[in-house]
């Protein structure tokens, strides 16, 4: 996967860290990956920007649900307990 | 609409849902609140990737809730609820989107996709150069963005336009892996996609949200 297989450059850690984040690179790969994080404070902060980006799309949960769209959902509910 | 094949997983997990999959089938109001206001704004998302307007995808999301009330009593627990639940709706969604003329090919990612660079490519060094394809600088310290503001109200909107602008494809696998918090089998298993597209979908898609928050937070 990467172009060395003795470091990998900051494009590479920009480009796999989602594989990283999954479980997808090899252990060789994984390891060169952390390797390259130890001495390089630009990846380390990039990476810890992906961490946070995938937290805050975890907060937009919330989303309020419309009234009407709730109340359609309850009436669907209350529909189905009755022919049950 | 089509039968649902459900898929194994490991038994740790299953406890709280079979409960309030009891508690559902004994037709426990609260208990269906409770589920449709944690899996709704996910649910929409997805929706969102195969038909064409916000109203459409409520009438799927509603569709497919009658459909989970409806098959609530074969369900077995084998592959998780949330799981189950989302593979209904994107049946629905399917029936629908085909209704409305447009299917989304998730099970192929575009090869503008594939190429896609997660940051501008002059970030980095050029090749020949020294320390090709290292920072040119830095990107930012979000450890140094004080919490109310990176959990801000503002950040979080910045956050909810990125994901509705996303394209198609990558809506519904970043709704359904970050709002909804599925697994990546639950993905796999519910959109159709394979594992390396659903990483590819994933990774696009986290990549342009940072961007957006990047230049909110302008660190």
């Amino acid at each position: 996967m990467f172009e060395s297989s003795e470091h990998i450059t900051c494009r590479e850690v920009v480009e796999t860290v989602t594989e990283y984040f999954e479980g997808a690179l090899r252990n060789d790969e994984a390891e060169l990956f952390e390797q390259h994080l130890n001495f390089c404070e630009g990846c380390d902060w990039y990476v810890d920007q992906m961490r946070t980006t995938a937290e805050s799309v975890g907060q937009v949960r919330e989303e309020d649900i419309p009234p009407e769209a709730r109340e359609r959902l309850l009436s669907a509910f209350r529909d189905w307990r009755r022919s049950e | 609409m089509a039968e649902v094949r459900e898929h194994p997983r490991p038994a740790s997990a299953a406890a709280d849902e079979a409960e309030l999959v009891a508690r559902l089938r004994a037709g426990d109001e609260r208990a269906f609140e409770s589920l449709v206001e944690r899996y709704y704004g996910a649910m929409i998302s997805v929706a969102r990737g195969y038909v064409k307007t916000r109203d459409v995808a409520e009438e799927v999301v509603q569709e497919a809730w009658v459909g989970v009330l409806k098959g609530i009593d074969r369900f077995e627990g084998r592959s998780s609820l949330k799981s189950w639940i989302f593979k209904i709706l994107v049946n629905t969604a399917l029936t629908r989107g085909g209704r409305e003329a447009r299917t989304v090919p998730f099970s192929s990612v575009t090869p503008e996709e594939e190429d896609e660079p997660a940051v501008t490519p002059d970030c980095f060094r050029p090749p020949g150069e020294a320390f090709a394809g290292h920072w040119n600088a830095y990107p930012g310290d979000w450890s140094s963005v004080p919490e109310e503001r990176l959990l801000g109200r503002e950040t979080i909107d910045v956050v909810k336009r990125a994901v509705e602008e996303l394209p198609e494809s990558q809506r519904p696998v970043i709704a359904m892996r970050d709002i909804a918090g599925c697994s990546a089998e639950e993905v796999c298993d519910a959109l159709g996609v394979s594992p390396g597209n659903q990483r590819v979908l994933l990774h696009r898609a986290r990549s342009r949200v940072r961007a957006a928050l990047e230049e909110h937070l302008d660190v």
